[in-house]
């Protein structure tokens, strides 16, 4: 996937950048990639996106007139496919944006249009107490038959959705909800996009809920954060509104055995990406 | 002999990656991949721990320096862990640092089946750390003008110095683990921080190399000493490297080049290259023979020196010697002695506190020298 854009100018000045991924050697790769884009002046590259491996990283780069473009990408990803989008940030950066940047002035729009090309990848949390359906949920999500016997999530367990959403792959991380397992909770929502935490909308559960709310908007704040208020089918549950209230996030109703909450899921899951796109861009 | 080893890497995004593995016929299951991760996370420091996952007794290595990262041992049911224990982390220790280099160009069944291993953190390493977390550089500094401090107050004086919330305990840590500071509670409740050793870092002429060079490549020596001669005392009015000037004069090059030797000597593999140079001038596969690491990361690692001023190459035969010697060096504080008795006359400090301090430095003074 691609985990960061950058474009940079005629003095390796930073015109655009943006992480899809955090990253803890972020200074020292820009350090890099300045350095990249001196040392690029004097090569030609006919146009051409080319590649290099840097650590576990592999580094995109095509030039055109005084811009340097660059996408930090896996060692593991399809060159050609990445190559292709290159090429397409480059003509759409080239065609709408390249005067502005000369002119120093704000590019805007060229965010939105850089998600469109650069987000292969959307990484949805699944998080919840043990037993409140978050498996079911996810078998829910794939269009799975489900089992007939419950069997606790260990660790983790990561599956993608069947078609794309926004042109994307989501990827779902259905965390185990057993206590024990909950010192993974922090490591394995790093880099959410969505986080779902799933609750069986009984009261006691809600309010034990309140804390997973709290972890997300500590360790991953840029996330988008719902609620899902499961097993509405059951007389005790509390409605979705109310479960909505205590946890003081967009809360939605769900029988998570019911085939037909599938597509009615899917679509808030949507609404989340694009909100917290346009989240983002407000900040 | 273990019966298999891999190393396994959490991505944010595509979850549990196995990066490589020996023999390539393992096969592991997401649950495995899953309990290791879970046993490896109970531990915040470097660890090598053995369990029992899935009916297989797995040893796992992982180190807070690649987080997310783990070396996991297959053992054998007549292996003895404790007895393998040493090499496990080393070689673990090797395996990641090589992995954050570059992962694909790791062979892991040559590392494997050759035994390499990194040693644990040199004395030199442990000291270099100080002058990488700059709360801890400062909090040296703080001690040096002041000897011995009470930790409340210390605490204050580094919360006003950098402006933000810092943890004391956290600041203090590396120049705790060096010994450069004893921290005791003297009386009911004030914590005491003694400074027990200073420390200097610098870049040495490569004296015991270049008299080396002269009985193993004479053909070199001549201008070895020449390039050497550049660096440290260059014809006028260029100044040189000079450690002796203080600190605070501009022309010092200690605090400008006191973190990147820091830098230098922390990291594992630039420091095991380094250290088998400071006997003598080496060809690259000597290098590789001596460190046991691959000839490609060597030239790597070579290069990165080279950039430094560390390192300086002899096209002609083709051999790599040491430019400056980057050193890390701890000694006792004799300066420390009037300020202890200047704090003891104005009541700053009391009897007990002063007598404590000089204990610690008798004892440490043995360590030193």
């Amino acid at each position: 996937m691609i985990r960061s854009v950058y474009v940079l100018g005629d003095q390796g000045n930073m015109l655009y950048s943006k992480d899809y991924a955090k990253s803890e050697s972020k200074t020292n790769l820009v350090e890099f990639l300045i350095n990249l884009t001196h040392f690029l002046k004097t090569v030609d590259l006919e146009d051409k996106t080319e590649f290099m491996n840097v650590a576990i990283s592999r580094i995109f780069f095509a030039k055109r007139d005084s811009f340097t473009f660059h996408f930090v990408a896996d060692k593991a990803d399809d060159a050609t496919q990445i190559e292709e989008k290159m090429g397409q940030l480059v003509d759409s950066f080239m065609r709408d944006y390249a005067n502005l940047a000369l002119a120093n002035q704000p590019l805007d729009g060229f965010d939105e249009k850089v998600d469109e090309i650069a987000v292969t990848m959307v990484k949805v949390a699944i998080l919840g107490f043990a037993g409140v359906g978050k498996t079911t949920t996810l078998h829910l999500l794939r269009g799975e038959t489900l089992p007939l016997v419950h069997d606790p999530t260990i660790g983790v367990s990561i599956k993608k959705l069947p078609e794309e959403v926004e042109n994307a792959n989501i990827v779902l991380w259905d965390l185990a909800g057993q206590s024990r397992f909950s010192i993974l909770w922090a490591k394995m929502i790093a880099n959410a996009q969505v986080v779902i935490i799933v609750t069986d909308s009984t009261l006691e559960n809600v309010l034990r809920s309140k804390k997973l709310v709290t972890l997300v908007k500590d360790e991953v704040p840029d996330a988008k954060v719902i609620g899902i208020a499961n097993k509405q089918d059951l007389p005790t549950a509390l409605t979705p509104e109310r479960v909505g209230q205590i946890l003081g996030i967009p809360t939605y109703e769900l029988v998570a055995i019911d085939i037909s909450y599938r597509d009615r899921l899917i679509q808030i899951i949507r609404r989340a990406i694009l909100e917290g796109k346009a989240e983002a861009k407000a900040a | 002999m273990p019966e298999a080893t891999f190393v396994v890497h959490l991505d944010d995004f595509q979850g549990f990656i196995v990066k490589a593995r020996h023999p390539e016929t393992l096969t592991l299951n997401e649950k495995v991949l899953n309990l290791i991760f879970y046993e490896q996370q109970k531990e915040k420091k470097e660890t090598l721990a053995v369990s029992e996952i899935e009916g297989l007794r797995i040893a796992i290595f992982s180190t807070p320096q690649y987080p997310g990262w783990m070396v996991c041992t297959l053992l054998g049911p007549e292996e003895d862990f404790d007895v393998i224990r040493g090499e496990l982390s080393g070689s673990g220790r090797l395996i990641l640092a090589l992995m954050s280099e570059d992962d694909e160009s790791v062979n892991l069944a040559e590392l494997v089946t050759s035994g390499s291993v990194l040693k644990e953190k040199s004395e030199e390493q442990i000291l270099a750390s100080i002058f990488l977390t700059p709360s801890s550089a400062l909090l040296l500094e703080r001690m040096q003008a002041e000897g011995v401090e009470k930790a409340a107050k210390l605490s204050i004086w580094l919360k006003n110095q950098v402006q933000d919330e810092v943890d004391l305990r956290e600041a203090m840590a590396p120049l705790m683990n060096s010994g450069i500071v004893k921290v005791e509670l003297i009386g009911k409740t004030a914590e005491t921080v003694f400074l027990v050793k200073d420390v200097f870092g610098y870049r040495a002429p490569p004296v015991e190399s270049i008299q080396k060079a002269k009985q193993t490549h004479p053909n070199i020596e001549e201008k070895y000493r020449e390039f050497v001669g550049q660096f440290f005392s260059p014809p006028p009015p260029n100044k040189g490297y000079n450690p002796t000037i203080p600190v605070d004069d501009p022309n010092s090059p200690i605090l400008e080049d006191r973190e990147k030797i820091s830098r230098l000597i922390a990291d594992s593999l630039n420091y095991m290259v380094l250290d088998t140079l400071r006997a003598e001038p080496l060809t690259v596969p000597d290098i590789s023979e001596k460190t046991a690491l691959p000839e490609s990361l060597v030239m790597k690692v070579l290069w990165s020196l080279e950039s430094e001023k560390v390192v300086v190459r002899f096209d002609e035969v083709d051999v790599w010697a040491l430019l400056t010697n980057p050193r890390i060096e701890s000694f006792v504080p004799e300066y420390v002695l009037p300020m202890i008795a200047k704090k003891v006359s104005e009541k700053e400090i009391t009897p007990q506190v002063a007598r404590r301090h000089l204990e610690l430095l008798i004892q440490n003074c043995g360590e030193v020298l």
